[in-house]
This record gives structure tokens, sequence and C-alpha cells, in this order.
């Protein structure tokens, strides 16, 4: 009898639990549609689509006047332009912006709706939850984001300008996006899931102490992401307000190892501690 | 992944693709309407890629403006000239010449050459040259004028050998003392005239056939790019082919300039602009400095309030490696000018 048991047990199809990469891809295939038609998209959208319809203006006018297009007196080519708008728009703005809402809530959403459950119940390791949705969040981000700075890109630098002396330039822009929303995203997905307030504290980290610390010389940069992201823009720095004007004195670059490095260093630890955070923390759903 | 999500990931990608590959096509130059070609006058694919100096002079542009209408009310003894020059060539220089561009290569004054374009009468061009004892060679398809000067004994039986040479013998003649700097002319196009040192017109022939033009130089064409679009004379040009010709005195007096970029927009007035582009931030600096202590200098001496307008209208901008210069003749000082000669700016 006990014979017939086991050999039914052992005929007995088992099911082993998929792996890691398996099963962060799973929840990546599933959380993208979700982060692409959220309400967040809209923001998204609105976000990268001033640059893309400024753009176009600054190309109109340039199509209507004979003269060239000056700033503050100064005559402004189109690759001065394009480098002057990745500034403002996508470096100093998008990426850090786009970067808390989406990496905040890549796991609060999930708390708040009270749905974790049903991921955490799933036979699925949970750090792979977060690293499918990180994934995702980076996804989502990327393509959205870069087809606007093509966009702006065509439109703007052939201003007095010429696309294949502004590839170079283009190629490094497009690179150190994609990068500034991996370590953003990584740090951000961290700030979320192990704290219970995380959109405050990434507002602070962002517009706060980066702003504060790269304003004064000395060490405190090197604690931001900012410092190591803005070393690799191949653009001058626009001055266009007074804080950016003494933090473009105060600039001190470092170089494209050491950026490189650090950035590796902090999309590494953060990415692997918030998987760590959603592998140990008791998530309590409040009723 | 829903239907929608791939079709916006699809989307999204082919806009990057698109745009990569235009700007990597573009990089290598492939396609002519994408990259500087398109930028300056079209005359720019005929300068070899290796020229230290580019010029250009939108004639129709200038011949219409206030300026010259001025000029021509205030110097009439300029029509006898020009229908002099008329009756020798066939050429109204008011009418028929719409621009000129101009380059130096790095041979100076053996690769100067100019490209007039316009309406020309070739046949009376050619008969006027063969008065001066010029003789018309092929090379490279096209009829080249050449000799019109004083023929050295020496250099006529290799003047006669190239005659009936091709275009590829006829270069393997060249010898820097052997008539080869002696003025030549060719009309690259029928409207189209390249005159010059007869190895400058040779090298354009060659230019024109090979695609290795000035268009494919990605830095110069930076800087042409900058200056092309609002003013109707301008040059380009680096300086480190010319300081190295230099003596040895004046060379080390020079301030350690790169590039240099001269504008002009000339209209009822004139808008004039020099930018030069130092080796390093710090040079750039030191030249501004120096620029900026000899501003001031013409500017406390100019007491005259008519002198004193023109002074503060020089400005002193740039940032980085880039210094530039830029001022402004206005129209009423030139009627000023023109009205009562220099005398005109002295204070009574």
């Amino acid at each position: 009898m006990q014979d017939s048991i086991r050999s039914t047990i052992s005929n007995t199809p088992q099911h082993t639990a998929p792996g890691f990469l398996y099963s962060a891809f799973r929840v990546f295939d599933f959380s993208l549609s979700q982060m692409l038609w959220s309400r967040r998209t809209i923001f998204m959208l609105l976000v990268v689509g001033v640059p893309v319809v400024l753009a176009t203006v600054v190309r109109l006018i340039d199509q209507l006047s004979t003269s060239a297009m000056q700033v503050n007196g100064v005559a402004m080519d189109g690759p001065a332009i394009f480098g002057m708008m990745i500034w403002m728009f996508f470096v100093r703005f998008s990426v850090p912006v786009l970067s808390i809402f989406y990496g905040t809530a890549l796991i609060a959403d999930e708390v708040d709706d009270k749905t974790i459950t049903f991921l955490f119940t799933r036979p699925i390791p949970r750090g792979a939850v977060l690293v499918g949705k990180y994934l995702a969040f980076l996804a989502s981000t990327l393509l959205v984001v870069l087809p606007s700075v093509m966009l702006v890109w065509l439109l703007v630098v052939p201003i007095r300008g010429t696309l294949g002396g502004s590839f170079i330039p283009l190629v490094k822009d497009l690179a150190i996006l994609a990068a500034g929303f991996a370590v953003y995203g990584a740090f951000f997905a961290f700030i979320g899931a192990k704290f219970k307030r995380p959109l405050m504290i990434a507002l602070f980290f962002v517009f706060a102490w980066e702003n504060a610390a790269l304003l004064f010389p000395g060490y405190m940069r090197r604690f931001t992401i900012a410092h190591y992201l803005q070393g690799l823009v191949p653009h001058t720095m626009p001055s266009d307000s007074a804080v950016t004007l003494i933090q473009s004195v105060f600039q001190e670059t470092p170089t494209l190892g050491t950026s490189l490095f650090w950035l590796a260093v902090i999309w590494a630890v953060f990415l692997w501690l918030a998987a760590r955070v959603v592998e140990r923390r008791e998530y309590v759903l409040e009723q | 992944m829903t239907k929608s999500t791939r079709y916006l990931a699809f989307g999204s990608a082919a806009i990057v693709v698109f745009g990569l590959c235009t700007g990597l096509v573009a990089y290598y130059g492939g396609i002519p309407s994408l990259t500087a070609s398109r930028v300056g006058p079209p005359e720019l694919a005929l300068v070899p890629a290796d020229a230290s100096i580019v010029a250009f002079a939108d004639v129709r542009d200038v011949m219409d403006s206030e300026l010259r209408q001025k000029l021509r009310e205030a110097l009439p003894g300029d029509q006898k000239k020009r229908e002099e020059l008329q009756r020798l060539t066939g050429i109204d220089i008011e009418r028929d010449i719409d621009r000129v561009v101009a380059a130096v290569g790095a041979d100076a004054e053996h690769s100067v050459v100019a490209f007039l374009s316009g309406r020309f009468n070739p046949t009376q061009i050619e008969s006027l040259a063969r008065q001066h004892g010029g003789e018309v060679v092929d090379y490279g398809g096209k009829r080249l004028i050449r000799g019109m000067r004083p023929k050295h004994p020496d250099n006529h039986s290799v003047a006669t050998a190239r005659v009936h040479g091709t275009a590829h013998a006829a270069k393997a003649d060249v010898h820097p003392h052997s008539g080869d700097d002696s003025p030549a002319l060719a009309f690259i196009e029928p409207n189209v005239l390249a005159i010059g040192a007869e190895t400058a017109v040779k090298r354009a022939i060659d230019t024109q056939k090979s695609g290795q033009n000035i268009t494919t130089n990605g830095d110069v064409m930076k800087i042409i790019s900058s200056v092309a679009t609002g003013n109707n004379v301008w040059a380009v040009g680096r300086m480190d082919h010319f300081v190295s010709r230099l003596p040895q005195e004046v060379a080390m007096r020079m301030p350690p300039i790169q590039w240099f970029a001269a504008t002009g927009r000339v209209n009822g007035g004139i808008h004039a602009s020099l930018r030069a582009e130092a080796v390093d931030d710090q040079a750039a600096e030191n030249l501004r400095d120096v620029v900026r202590g000899g501003l001031a200098l013409v500017k406390m001496q100019s007491a005259d309030p008519k002198m004193a307008s023109l002074a503060q209208s020089i400005r002193l901008e740039g940032s980085g490696k880039t210094v530039s210069v830029s001022f402004t003749v206005p129209a009423e000082l030139i009627d000023l000018l023109l009205a009562k000669g220099p005398r005109g700016l002295v204070q009574n």
C-alpha cells in the first residue's frame, strides 16, 4: 500500500518555482502595459511634449526670420539651443522628476491599492517583483523620452548647424538620459520600498539636497547623483538663474571613468537594496 | 504585453532608429542635403577639403543694398570703370555676378581661387584671354584658360606638351615654379567661373570630380554654418596654417587662435563681427582681456558724439574658447561720411 502511494507521488509531475530572471520578465511583461496606459503617462507626455512644441516654435521662427536667433543678445545656433534644451528640460527636470514619480511608486502603488498581496502569493521571488517593475519603469520612460529628444534634435539642430556634426553629442545625450533614468530609478525604487512617505523624501533629495550640495564647493556634491550624471553631459551648462550661475562657477567635473564607476555603484547598490527590502519587509496593509 | 503597448513600443523605437540612422548617415556625409553642404553657397562643393580660408560675398545682395545705391551716387567715376570692364569681358559687375566664393589652400598664394557665380559670355572671355597671350587647354573635361602673362622661355615647351595631355598627365607636370602659379580661369559650370592660380583652378576641377570638398570637413563647416545665415559677406579660416609661415618674432606675439570668422551685413549701414576661437579657455580669457583693454581705450578717446555712438556699438562677447567683437556703422554715419568726408566726423 505504502509502495503504491510512493509510486503515485513520484509519478506526479513536480512544479518547480520559476527562476528570478524569468519571474522578473513576467512581472515586466504585465507591468509595462499597466504603466504606459496609466494617468502618470499623461503627466509624462506633458513633460516631454513641451520641449517638442518649443523646438517646433523655434524652428518656425527661424524659418520666418532672416537674422540669427539671439538669446540675451548672443546669436545661437541649433546645436547650442539643443544643448541648452537637453540641460533644462531633460537632465535637470525630466530625468529626476519622472524617476521620482515612477520609481517611488513601484511598490508603494501596490501597497496603496492593496494589490501587493496578489503579487506576493505567487510562487516567485519577491525581489523579482521589484526588478520586473523597475525594468517596466525603465522601458516606459525611455519609450516616451528618447523619441522626444530625437524629435527636438531633428527640429532644432539644422538651424545653422549640421546633423552630422551633432550626431556624437546626441548619442552621448541618449546614453546619459538612459543612465540617468536607470540610476535615479534604482535609488527611488529603494526609497519607495523602504519608506512610508517616499514622494516627499524623493522630492527633498532632488530639489533641496542635490541643488544645495552642488551649490557649494567641497566634497558634499559627491553624495549626489547629479554630480556624476551632469559631469557626463557634452554641452555647456547654461547659467539661466542665480543658482545655476553659482553651480556653473563651482562646477567640478569628475572624470568620465569616475562618473561611470560611481553611477554603476549607485545603481547596483540601490537596486540590490530595494530588492532586499522587498524580500524582507512585512507589508501591513491598512484597512 | 497588449497590442496597443506593442504598437507604442514599435512607434517609439521607429522614431529613435530613424533619427539615429539619419544622424549616422549625415555623420558620414552620405546625405548631402542633411550635412553641412546645405549650409552656405553651392560653390562650396568646389572648394578643396583642406582649404585654410573660405570667404563668401553675396554680390547681388550687396549691389542691391542701400549702401551701394548711396556709393553709386557719391562716386560717379566708378561707372566708367564698370563700363570698361563690361566692354572687355562682357560682365556687368552690377548685374551679372550673383555671388563670389574664394578659398585659400594650405599652399597660400599658390592655392588662391575664386568662384564667380552669375551670367557670363564664355566666348568673349576666352577671346579676351587669348588677346592677352592666354591659351585654352583641356583639363578634366573643362576648358582651362591659362598663361595670361608673358611666358618664360623655359616654360614654353612644358606648356605646349600639356596642351594635348590628359588631366592626370598635366597634373604630373606641375612644378611649383614652372608656371602653374600663373593666373588661370575655367568655366566649371556654364554659370560658375573659377579664377585663380593655375594649380588652384585645376584642383577645383579635381575636387568637383572627386567630391572631396570642404563640405566633408566637419570643423570648417561647423564654423561656416554659424556665419552663413543673416550675413551677406563672411570669411572663416584656420590660423595655425598661417602662423607657421610668419617670422618667429611675429608668430610668438600672435595670440594662440585656432579659428577665426569674420562676418558682415551690408544694408543701409554695416554690421560686422570678428569671432576667434582660441586653443583653450585660458588663452581666450587672455585675449578677451587684451580686447577689453583696447576697447576701453577706443571708447575713452571717442569724445565726438558721432564717433562715440560707433564706439559704443562695439561689443565684446563670447565664453569658453570663443572671443567675439562686433560693431555697427549706422546709416547716418555713412551718410555723413559721404556728404562731408572724414571732416564730417570732426566736431566743429
